[in-house]
């Protein structure tokens, strides 16, 4: 048998090269019969058998409460009933949506999770842009201060945040503004006077009483975006800067030689380069803001704005003294919060892909 | 000739510190937002905070509030008066130590699978950090309340929503404790292991940022090492522990960092529930704020030590510039 391949040439540009082929037989032997086959094969199935279970562990609880949501008192009853309703019902969606004022806080938090969602994902794009590309005294200072602001836990600033928003006022500034002129600058200092006097003598310290207060609005949560301290803007500001340190230094010199400055660099050529960052913290903050509870009830704690916090519990009409009481209350709350992450889940669906390049583009790989 | 050679090497250091200036306004400009709202909001919230530690705080009618100094007896009340902050603590911080490692060694494990080519990539991707973006805040909340467990288990017709009973039957199928009982690694890793497989929904639904930040290191280390690695005829075990980990170090640093901040500040965090709880307690503000005080100032200790001990061991690859 000739092995030797064998050239002819067909045309001008074009020759034909005829060998003979190993039999299909000893070819499928080659490439399955081996050992590395085999383990690569192992490997495989282990890997996606353990990654079905780990999706599993992440999805039943879903599951399990989209199931309940459409159950009704007598399901918790029967001993049959796991998974599948057997009296399905739509009483509890219908329930939360009228009598849970579900339209009105669906539109609160959707103005709230917006305006914020937008103000902390530009705010964390400048300072991360900032603290990445630009060397200036008191940089790392600024980023340590970004990181205290990550490390602190609400809980311990939880009464004072609470307290600068009820009585605001910044070096009592609203004291000048109210006509007081410098008798507001001059209470101001006696006051801190006054305050230090406290500590030693142990007379009570009164504040004064120029104030305003801003809880019970938006105002604190769109102060605390713009300056970039609301909820894990520490997190976003980094993820920013991590990066923005990943962009390459030669596009903006390119730029500058071009006779673009700063700021109009940053605007066109900088913001359309980290679009798909800027949606992964968009998302972040978006829906971070959207199930948050802490700063909500902090600062609107009345019923004046409804807020999605404020839905969740029993509607009066599916009170029940049943025997599945307390299953079927439980699983009303679990409705609840099923329509409140609903917007979510439809929100995510569409952005989970962005998400998960910018995420890797972030490359906090230092 | 001395005097001029100073002026000039002047004259010339100061040209391009002209430009330099420039950019650190440029960038000050820049990071302004934050620097104006850190200065003049979260810096007094931070003094505030940990004033009123000291005092005791009444509303005023008028308006406005009183403040009286009562110097540590907050902290006293916290440490020796309250029944179960000690308590709490001390079981925290435990949890806080046993769970970082199980965490950080579990989304090692998953970046890994997910970093080769497998059928439904992304699709896995996408579920393991849905729980990142849906069960945090209120919806973690609404699950906590669910603790009817026992009760569902019982009436075995639905489970509570949570996850918690269907590991918790898995693990009594299997009782781990007894199939490792005869291997000699000792009692109290097998109850360690034991322990994280009972709360594997936890680990879970918390390590989904941790996966993508290993992802996104695996992915930066450079194929061409892998092929020689091969070439060399080295085994994907031994790849694993020899390139792979080392690479990664830096990565393991930052994911346990991240993991301790994650858990200590998060609301399902157990002293933090503690200190909500006493928060909505009369004359209960300041001594929630002694008490956070506290438990901050523990759990920057056990970053700065774990942070130490770490960057010890960690393997920074040399990048050619």
């Amino acid at each position: 048998m000739n092995t030797q391949p064998t050239i002819k040439k067909e045309t001008k540009n074009k020759i034909r090269v005829e060998f003979d082929r190993t039999p299909l037989k000893e070819r499928l032997k080659a490439k399955f019969l081996n050992l590395p086959f085999y383990t690569n094969i192992v490997w495989y199935v282990f890997r996606f058998i353990i990654l079905l279970g780990v999706s599993y562990i992440v999805l039943y609880p879903f599951f399990t409460k989209i199931a309940a949501s459409f159950m009704s008192p007598d399901d918790f009853i029967d001993v049959t009933v796991r998974l599948i309703p057997k009296y399905p019902s739509f009483d509890q969606y219908k329930a939360i949506f009228l009598e849970n004022k579900y339209m009105a806080a669906f539109f609160n938090t959707l103005t709230l999770s917006l305006i914020s969602a937008i103000l902390q994902t530009f705010v964390a794009c400048l300072v991360g842009y900032g603290l990445a590309k630009f060397k200036f005294k008191g940089n790392s200072l600024v980023m340590g201060a970004v990181i205290l602001t990550m490390v602190v836990p609400h809980g311990t600033v939880y009464l004072s945040m609470f307290m600068k928003f009820r009585y605001f006022d910044i070096f009592d500034f609203f004291g000048i503004f109210k006509g007081l002129g410098y008798a507001g600058l001059y209470d101001g200092i006696v006051d801190i006077g006054k305050w230090i006097g406290s500590l030693f003598s142990g007379v009570p310290y009164t504040n004064v009483t120029n104030s305003i207060q801003l809880t019970q609005t938006f105002w604190p949560m769109i102060l605390l975006s713009i300056t970039g301290l609301a909820f894990k803007n520490g997190l976003y500001i980094f993820m920013m800067r991590q990066f923005f340190r990943g962009v390459p230094d030669e596009l903006e010199e390119s730029a500058y030689i071009d006779g673009s400055d700063t700021f109009r660099t940053f605007l066109q050529i900088i913001i359309p380069l980290s679009v798909p960052m800027m949606i992964t913290i968009f998302l972040f903050s978006f829906s971070w803001q959207w199930t948050d509870e802490f700063y909500t009830n902090m600062f609107i704690s009345t019923n004046k704005i409804v807020l999605m916090p404020k839905i969740v519990g029993i509607p009066k009409s599916l009170e029940t003294t049943y025997a599945g009481q307390e299953l079927y209350y439980s699983a009303i709350n679990n409705t609840c919060g099923l329509m409140i992450i609903l917007p979510l889940v439809v929100l995510y669906l569409f952005c989970q892909r962005y998400l998960v390049q910018g995420i890797e583009r972030s490359g906090i790989v230092g | 000739m001395n005097n001029e050679k100073m002026k000039k090497s002047s004259s010339k250091k100061s040209r391009p510190a002209s430009l330099d200036k420039r950019k650190a306004r440029a960038g000050w400009i820049f990071v302004a937002p934050f620097v104006i709202g850190f200065l003049l909001i979260y810096l007094p919230i931070i003094v505030d905070s940990i004033v009123y530690s000291f005092n005791e705080i009444d509303p005023v009618r008028t308006g406005g509030y009183t403040l009286t100094f009562v110097g540590f007896s907050n902290y006293q009340k916290a440490l020796f008066e309250n029944a179960d902050y000690v308590k709490t603590l001390v079981a925290g911080i435990q949890q806080l130590l046993l769970e970082v490692p199980s965490i950080v060694i579990f989304s090692l494990f998953i970046a890994v699978l997910l970093n080769d080519k497998i059928a439904g990539r992304a699709a896995f991707r996408a579920i393991l950090f849905v729980p990142v973006i849906l069960s945090t805040g209120l919806i973690g909340s609404i699950d906590a309340q669910n603790n009817l467990g026992e009760f569902m288990d019982a009436s075995e017709s639905i489970d509570t929503g949570t996850g918690q009973s269907t590991a918790a039957a898995l693990s009594e199928a299997i009782n781990l404790e007894a199939l490792f009982a005869n291997m000699k690694v000792g009692t109290e890793l097998v109850e360690y292991v034991a322990h994280a497989v009972d709360s594997i929904s936890t680990i879970v639904n918390r390590s989904g940022v941790q996966i993508l930040i290993f992802l996104a290191g695996l992915q930066s280390i450079s194929p061409a090492i892998y092929e020689s690695c091969r070439m060399d005829g080295a085994t994907a075990w031994e790849t694993f522990w020899k390139i792979t980990f080392p690479m990664i170090s830096p990565m393991i640093l930052v994911n346990a960092i991240y993991t301790i901040i994650d858990s200590f500040t998060s609301e399902s965090n157990a002293v933090m529930r503690l200190i909500d709880s006493v928060y909505s307690q009369p004359d209960g503000n300041v001594l929630s704020s002694a008490m956070a005080w506290m438990y901050f100032l523990i759990v920057i200790l056990i970053l700065a030590a774990v942070a130490g001990i770490m960057s010890a061991f960690v393997f920074y690859q040399r990048k050619d510039t």
